[in-house]
């Protein structure tokens, strides 16, 4: 069955969890002791039931009503498995959410339309890091519903207001929108009866809808080999390297490394214990090479004539968890590599609650920016818009993570 | 049960398990001679040509079953594993969570003290339980074996952190996105040797396989690796109710993985 990953975004208590516990009580996809166990626990905090708690199971979490690390379950809608990435949405654990974040290509963004709730700064800046992370495709899914009773109008401003946001940050993937009550389990799987103004679909059909409708025009990739280098496979015979396929074929003949324009022939090629003639994207192979190298780690395979980036110099759309400034003392991990930041040139701050540009020379924490990386060598890389697993990083200020980036 | 793409499944953990041995100098596997462990060596066998690269350690309390001794000691020999058998003493008088906090945890730290092991293998799973989901693919211990829940790295597309925190080790979850039953289908496809408890006996059979202590067997007729697969399919009944730490009360899987528990 195809697994399809559905990142939850959104600020904290507007419903991720909740609707999570409720899709999968929906859809019996959680056990019965599973359910049982969180309405006890519901009972013993003096709580009405709360279907979050079928996913928050560490202690902290259920006494303080918060989500602290991202958890996964999933859920069976007609032919497709979604497994539902959970995750914090509390602003000082946005390192968590991308954890959760970065492992999916869709994502259902919950705002709530309870009064003095509503859209929050937090609510944009998810969507503006989930689209960094390589979020496509976005449900907007304004819950509470049933605080507003049912408020078409409400609804209508909520689902406005975020249409212009998405279109500031030129957001650009496939949106929709769908108004319910994940508390109360409407318009989740059925047409709810007190919302007659919805015309669309509920929420699993709209998100199955929108996951089938991205696999259709899922069209011209990037189809040069890309290949990086894990190291070797066995430390007695520095002849066979690890690697994993990032794009197009790896076959048996020439080979070229980089950086460093290293010439290899690649003699063998060993996918599963098993010799093949090639393998394709998302392989992890074994590759027997004719000359040892030093060092394999982090290379990029490629075929002659068809090199990748090769550079220590490039711009990238980052965001950062903490304060940036040109003597910030960065390390980018890339590809299995970790290389040093020489020089930072801090060419604009975005404010990813709003997509405003600045030039104050600094970046401040939970914002985005533009910079211009000097690195201490050269790196092999692609841009984001060519191929995403080769053009995106995470950083480092001072040992800690920072954020993340990708090149433009 | 949803069953996914094994072909997926298998090149991510191949990944994985290459991954931790590119980045790490000294590291072990903790096999319990159970499915999951047993899958994760058939998987290192695919990654490392045929071979299973590192030790392997068996935490023993001396109060395995009987088969489970004999499933290790045949499979020692065929897959010619290097076994580190780690004793851990049982006292009678304490059992549930203080015997798997206290004796396991307990053993397992000598042994890595003992062979300066940096980095540990160990065959969780997302959906075995509420607090092993929150795991990272790369889970930090400090030198006390402390996870730190509450600041675990970040973990981003398929980048692990390997950074060793307070002289500790970091714990290799290679199969954390398997689900029990995507297990069995792979057994059956890699004619995987199990351990023959996991099979009913007189209506009986363990779905999960813990000590002779604290794990009792489930109603089942699964007779064979077809028939489980058929069972988990329909079944509502969760994989570890025959395992007693895990419902003893609230909390308890939580408290013993942030001592350093698998």
């Amino acid at each position: 069955m195809l697994v399809e990953n559905v990142t939850m975004l959104g600020h904290k208590d507007h419903g991720k969890s909740t609707l999570i516990g409720s899709i999968l009580m929906l859809t019996n996809s959680v056990s019965n002791t599973r359910i049982e166990e969180a309405k006890k626990y519901s009972e013993k905090l003096g709580k009405p039931f709360e279907p979050a708690f079928i996913l928050d199971s560490l202690e902290e979490e259920r006494e303080g009503g918060l989500t602290i690390d991202s958890t996964r379950a999933e859920a069976k809608y007609k032919d497709l498995a979604f497994e539902f990435i959970d995750v914090p949405g509390h602003e000082e654990l946005i390192k968590n959410m991308m954890s959760g974040a970065s492992f999916a290509e869709t994502a259902i963004l919950l705002v709530s339309a309870k009064p003095g709730e509503g859209i929050r700064k937090q609510t944009k800046r998810h969507v503006f890091v989930a689209k960094m992370l390589g979020i496509e495709n976005l449900i907007v899914a304004v819950n509470k519903m049933d605080t507003v009773n049912y408020d078409e109008n409400i609804y209508n401003k909520i689902a406005e207001s975020i249409g212009r946001f998405l279109s500031n940050i030129k957001f650009g993937g496939e949106v929709r929108y769908v108004p319910i009550s994940a508390y109360k389990g409407e318009n989740i799987i059925r047409r709810p009866a007190n919302m007659k103004w919805y015309k669309g679909m509920p929420l699993l059909e709209e998100l199955y809808r929108l996951i089938k409708g991205a696999d259709k025009k899922d069209e011209n990739r990037f189809n040069k080999l890309r290949a990086v280098v894990q190291g070797f496979i066995d430390n007695d015979n520095k002849k066979l390297i690890s690697a994993k396929v990032l794009s197009g074929k790896i076959e048996k003949g020439k080979i070229m490394l980089f950086p460093g324009n290293i010439e290899r022939n690649a003699k063998k090629i060993i996918l599963k214990g098993k010799a093949v003639a090639k393998a394709g994207e998302g392989s992890s192979v074994a590759i027997e090479i004719d000359k040892e190298i030093e060092n394999p780690r982090g290379l990029v395979i490629a075929k002659k004539g068809e090199e990748p980036i090769v550079a220590n110099k490039l711009n990238a759309l980052i965001f950062t968890t903490a304060k940036l400034t040109p003597s910030s003392k960065i390390t980018i991990k890339i590809l299995g590599n970790e290389v040093k930041c020489n020089k930072l040139n801090i060419i604009k701050q975005i404010d990813a609650t709003t997509g405003a540009l600045s030039k104050k020379g600094l970046i401040e924490p939970l914002h985005a920016g533009i910079l211009e990386l000097e690195l201490e060598s050269d790196i092999a890389f692609e841009r984001y818009s060519v191929l995403k697993s080769m053009g995106r990083f995470s950083f480092y200020i001072e040992n800690k993570f920072g954020g993340i980036g990708i090149v433009e | 049960m949803i069953e996914q793409n094994l072909k997926e499944l298998e090149e991510r953990s191949i990944f994985i398990l290459r991954e931790a041995r590119s980045k790490f100098k000294n590291i072990a596997a903790l096999w319990s001679m159970g499915k999951d462990s047993t899958t994760m060596l058939a998987l290192a066998r695919k990654a490392f040509l045929g071979k299973v690269p590192f030790p392997v350690i068996h935490i023993d309390n001396g109060i395995d079953f009987p088969e489970t001794y004999k499933f290790r000691d045949e499979l020692t020999r065929k897959w010619k594993l290097n076994l580190i058998v780690a004793k851990s003493e049982i006292k009678p008088e304490i059992s549930g969570f203080s015997c798997c906090g206290a004796n396991k945890t307990e053993a397992l730290k000598k042994v890595m003290k003992q062979y300066k092991f940096d980095a540990l293998i160990v065959s969780i799973r997302r959906d075995e339980h509420g607090v092993r989901a929150k795991e990272r693919v790369f889970s930090p211990r400090d030198k006390n074996f402390k996870w730190n829940y509450k600041d675990q790295p970040a973990e981003l597309w398929d980048d692990y952190s390997s950074k060793i925190e307070n002289e500790g080790h970091v714990r290799i979850h290679p199969l954390l996105d398997w689900n029990e039953i995507d297990i069995w289908n792979y057994i059956k496809k890699e004619h995987i040797p199990v351990n023959p408890l996991y099979f009913s006996r007189n209506g009986f059979r363990y779905r999960s396989l813990g000590c002779t202590h604290c794990t009792v067997p489930l109603k089942s007729n699964a007779k064979n690796v077809d028939d489980i697969i058929k069972e988990l399919k329909t079944t509502t009944v969760e994989e570890r109710s025959g395992r007693e730490q895990d419902k003893e009360k609230e909390y308890v899987m939580q408290k013993l993985r942030a001592l350093g528990y698998m």
